[in-house]
């Protein structure tokens, strides 16, 4: 079996299976992202490659890689490995106010940043075109270009190999739970690496059901806003279940089951909704706005998320017992059904 | 050499051109016209060089048509005319043959035809001595370069005769071989030109025009029974015969020679071969009862005979005949004496061996050792190699399996490993415009693809610009890539209209390209390949318009209603100029813009991250795969210095440096 390019066509982006991570680019001239797509240029021939052994939609040893990582095998838990669960929310409105629910995160990113604990953060620019890209940020200003969610995925990763690095960078990165497994890929891989994986020290998962495909969501997006300007968008929980889309003057509402074409195949066979390879993940609260839930999962974010409350950077709370429930719950759905899709792809592909 | 010396007797050495072009000139010519294509190119370019010092008029002409059209007035107005083209060119130019046959013309008018047997520099194969039976027009076929010198000028005193215009079929290996020609007269005096108002020259009415020219015709079948550019040699009685015009006449001397069978073989060598001298040629079926036909291409001779014999079966008795139609020889690709030592080798049952398997083997053994294996590729430096690569990358990325339409000029080579397989279809001159037009009104019935079509400026002047007009006034949608070398670069770098030159090397206007386009009605942007980002990016942007409603520019309406939907209109055809000079003329007058080096530290070679993106997929033969290291490097003898690879080396290990010291050559 080929563990390289032709693979990674054969096995993933011939199959619609890729999420548009970016653990696959600028490592190579043969695949280049173009509108929230990962597209193959050429045939690269070789047998085995670093796009196949880092791409989050290929076979993993989960129990090696936790045991690295975590120092446990991977327990068949409802959501990976974790030291605590609560809700949180960053003090300073700033963050609040530009990010999605509690500003956790670019809170703690900021914080890092500040403390010297990160030197800089690959974060997912939410700009005018709201196109997904990885973006290296170092102050409090690129920061906040990156603040919110877009639904949509995209190459952040790429960022890590493309740089510029000065060399001795120690890098936070934020990313979806795709992301959050590549980058474990990354470190646990043997093939010879010219990245600065290694450097990463610090990971920040989203909480993720799914992402959209960039380029549909957004010509669907045109045609019904036209031009105007979005500054926000957040989708609301069950049972209303909204996309509210923030533009300068307005707010629109558009269910959510009209999006539900746009996402990705890829994420239909995703068993991970907590980006449980991470050392912290954060996510809404589901009926308490303003905070997010935060699951602290490994030493070192724990110790970064114990030092930004001591210094008041965050507040937090203990997660309501029925709230954990539900938690538990959503991330077996998701397990559930991505085992669903993938006896049925696998059905469908016997036949 | 130099042709337009009035020495008689002097023997030059000269190409088959040449000497086609030393007969033009003994015969008096004064205006000469063609566009370029191999294997005529030489003849016009000869011309050309010697234009100002004889006084002629010798044209590029924009296509040969047009070529045609020019020659043909010189010959309405008393003068002589020629025209030379390739046998695609003849295609272009029928249009107005098949009229002028009606009309007849005044000075004599000739019209060069080199064929291309097996299609070696060509879209086609074909044989265009089909068009001299179609309009009734006489056909010489010169053997070797003498004849095609004698030919040439006796073509002009024929046309004169008959008034009508005459084709001379050339192939090749007569086009382009060398020997010895000796020099006849140059006349010194030349007629007034003027049209004579009393002999309109009017195709219509076609009926009693058509008449006049079989008289003509049945005047020039009497005049070839007499031509000394037909003869037999051999015995008086052969077991076989050998009937054969052009090239193939050498081959079967040889043929002949090599299985030493002089007495049993005797070749009838024609060199008028339409209309056929029937008495001549009647006489000589008398002499055998077995013949094979060799010529070039098409069984031109072999059915002419046929039909000959057939009208006259019942006094010449039983004959076999043997050629294309028995599978004796070959029915496509060029012919050779190998070719026609075999045929005859066949027929006479002899035994031959052309090389002993002994050098046989060793000569295979040292040229698989000593030549090394390559492709048809772009040269070193070439702007289409990053033309294709800009193209390859944006249809990717675009990912709707947008493809290609394209035609014949270097850019053809697109269509394989040196473009990077981007080009999809290939025929006539401007034929990938045109299909353009086609194709670009599928989406109704729901073509998704983006439809691409190349071009060169040389071929956009001669065939796309009808082309481009239809695809505005009809509102198709598609990119057309003009890719701009400013040359003629194909055939040798002839100027055309985009070059500010003449044939003769005078000064003339530049027709802009992409003001012509803009007035076409396309919407024209320009770019420099070597810039392959941006190339890239325009495609992509260009190809991605929303389509708007056509015509746009009367309904302003519309276009602001569109253009609030959110998308960029274009009215259907975009025209993107890749402009940059073509390598090998570039090579003349400047040095190399840089010097380029493969830093062998940095160089990934086979690893992951690269696996030799230059020399395996990218394909410069200015970059060379080192075996012994694992690494590319540059070959200084073959690089242009274009520094495009720079850009695609994934490991920054290519590296450009600015040549210093000013880009031109004095």
């Amino acid at each position: 079996m080929n563990r390289g390019l032709k693979g990674l066509e054969e096995r993933v982006l011939s199959q619609g299976l890729c999420t548009a991570c970016g653990a696959c680019l600028s490592l190579c001239p043969y695949l280049r992202s173009w509108q929230g797509r990962v597209v193959k240029l050429h045939d690269c021939g070789l047998e085995e490659g670093r796009c196949f052994v880092y791409c989050p939609r290929t076979e993993v040893d989960l129990d090696g890689i936790c045991q690295k990582e975590f120092g446990q095998k991977y327990e068949k838990v409802e959501m990976g490995p974790v030291k605590n669960i609560l809700m949180a929310r960053a003090r300073d409105p700033i963050w609040r106010k530009k990010a999605q629910s509690g500003g956790v995160v670019s809170a703690l990113i900021d914080f890092a940043l500040r403390k010297k604990a990160l030197d800089a953060a690959i974060l997912t620019p939410r700009e005018a075109d709201f196109l997904p890209e990885g973006r290296i940020v170092r102050d409090r200003e690129d920061i906040l270009t990156c603040a919110g969610s877009s639904y949509v995925s995209g190459p952040t990763l790429e960022a890590l190999h493309k740089g510029p690095w000065q060399g001795e960078e120690k890098i936070g990165v934020v990313g979806l739970p795709c992301q959050a497994q590549a980058l474990t890929r990354m470190r646990a891989s043997s093939l010879e690496r010219k990245t600065p994986v290694d450097r990463v020290g610090l990971v920040i998962g989203l909480f993720c059901t799914w992402a959209l495909e960039y380029e549909q969501f957004h010509a669907f997006l045109n045609k019904r806003l036209g031009q105007s300007h979005m500054i926000k968008l957040e989708i609301t929980p069950p049972p209303e279940r909204l996309l509210k889309i923030h533009t300068n003057g307005s707010l629109h509402m558009i269910p959510i089951d009209e999006i539900r074409p746009f996402i990705r195949k890829g994420c239909q066979v995703c068993p991970d909704m907590t980006a449980e390879l991470s050392d912290i993940s954060a996510g809404t609260v589901e009926g308490i706005e303003g905070w997010n839930t935060m699951i602290i999962r490994s030493d070192r974010g724990e110790m970064l998320f114990k030092k930004a409350e001591a210094e008041g950077i965050v507040e937090s709370k203990p997660m309501p017992e029925d709230h954990l429930g539900h938690l538990g719950e959503a991330s077996l759905l998701k397990k559930r059904k991505a085992i669903e899709a993938i006896q049925k792809r696998g059905e469908l592909l016997q036949k | 050499m130099n042709i337009s010396q009035n020495t008689p007797g002097k023997v030059a050495l000269l190409m088959g051109n040449e000497a086609i072009a030393r007969g033009a000139l003994e015969a008096g010519v004064k205006v000469c016209a063609a566009y370029p294509g191999n294997p005529s190119s030489e003849i016009i370019g000869t011309l050309a060089g010697v234009a100002e010092e004889l006084g002629l008029h010798v044209e590029w002409s924009i296509n040969e048509k047009v070529a045609l059209e020019v020659a043909a007035a010189a010959s309405l107005s008393g003068l002589r005319g020629l025209c030379a083209m390739k046998q695609n060119g003849l295609n272009v130019a029928s249009d107005f043959l098949l009229n002028l046959n009606l009309t007849g013309c005044r000075g004599g008018l000739v019209v060069v035809v080199a064929d291309d047997p097996g299609g070696i520099s060509s879209s086609n194969e074909e044989d265009s001595r089909l068009f001299a039976k179609l309009g009734d027009l006489p056909l010489l076929e010169p053997a070797n370069f003498r004849e095609a010198k004698e030919m040439t000028r006796e073509a002009f005193n024929l046309s004169e005769r008959l008034n009508l215009p005459v084709l001379i079929r050339s192939v090749t290996r007569v086009s382009h071989a060398r020997g010895n020609v000796t020099f006849d007269e140059l006349p010194q005096s030349s007629p007034k030109p003027g049209f004579d108002l009393s002999r309109p020259s009017l195709a219509f009415p076609p009926m009693p025009n058509h008449k006049a020219l079989h008289e003509k015709f049945e005047r020039a079948k009497k005049i070839f029974e007499e031509s000394p550019f037909n003869f037999y040699r051999g015995p008086e009685k052969p077991d076989l015969m050998v009937i054969t015009s052009g090239s193939g006449y050498m081959y079967s001397l040889e043929a002949v020679s090599n299985l030493k069978v002089e007495e049993r073989v005797g070749i009838l060598k024609l060199g008028t071969t339409w209309p056929l001298p029937e008495e001549f040629v009647l006489r000589h079926l008398r002499r055998s009862e077995n013949f094979l036909f060799i010529e070039e291409v098409d069984p031109f001779l072999e059915n002419n005979v046929k039909e000959l014999f057939a009208q006259n079966c019942s006094d010449l008795g039983v004959k076999r005949f043997s050629g294309k139609a028995s599978h004796t020889v070959p029915d496509v690709g060029e012919l050779n004496p190998e070719i026609v030592t075999s045929a005859l080798q066949t027929l006479l049952r002899v035994d031959y061996m052309p090389r002993p398997e002994e050098y046989r083997r060793r000569a295979d053994e040292a040229i698989a050792e000593q030549v090394p294996p390559r492709a048809h590729s772009f040269c070193a430096g070439c702007p289409h190699r990053a033309t294709y690569w800009a193209v390859k990358t944006a249809l990717a990325l675009d990912a709707r399996d947008g493809f290609v339409l394209g035609d014949i000029g270097c850019y053809s080579l697109g269509m394989g490993p040196s473009g990077f397989f981007q080009m999809k279809t290939l025929h006539a001159m401007g034929s990938g415009t045109g299909l353009a037009c086609g194709f670009g009104q599928l989406e109704r019935f729901g073509l998704e693809q983006p439809v691409v079509a190349v071009c060169g400026d040389s071929t956009f002047y001669h065939a796309a610009m009808p082309a481009l007009a239809n695809a505005y006034y009809n509102g198709a949608n598609f990119l057309l890539l003009l890719l701009d070398n400013s040359a003629t670069a194909m055939t040798g770098f002839q100027p055309h209209p985009g070059t500010g030159s003449t044939a003769t090397g005078g000064m003339a206007p530049i027709i802009d390209l992409k003001a012509i386009c803009e007035v076409l009605g396309a919407r024209v942007e320009v770019v420099d390949p070597f810039d392959i980002e941006e190339a890239v990016e325009t495609i992509l942007r260009l190809i991605r318009m929303e389509r708007g409603v056509h015509p746009v520019r009367n309904s302003s309406e519309t276009l602001n209603h569109a253009e609030e939907q959110g998308g960029i209109i274009s009215n259907g055809v975009k025209v993107l100029i890749l402009r940059r000079e073509c390598a090998l003329v570039s090579g003349k007058h400047q040095r190399k813009l840089f010097r380029i080096e493969v830093d062998q530290g940095r160089c990934l070679g086979e690893a992951c991250g690269c696996n030799r993106l230059c020399t395996r997929i990218f394909k410069c033969p200015g970059l060379v795969w080192d075996q012994s290291t694992g690494k590319a490097r540059i070959d200084e003898a073959i690089c242009n210095g274009c520094g495009v690879c720079a850009g695609i080396c994934p490991a920054t290990a290519i590296r450009k440096e600015a040549v210093s010291g000013g880009d031109v050559v004095s």
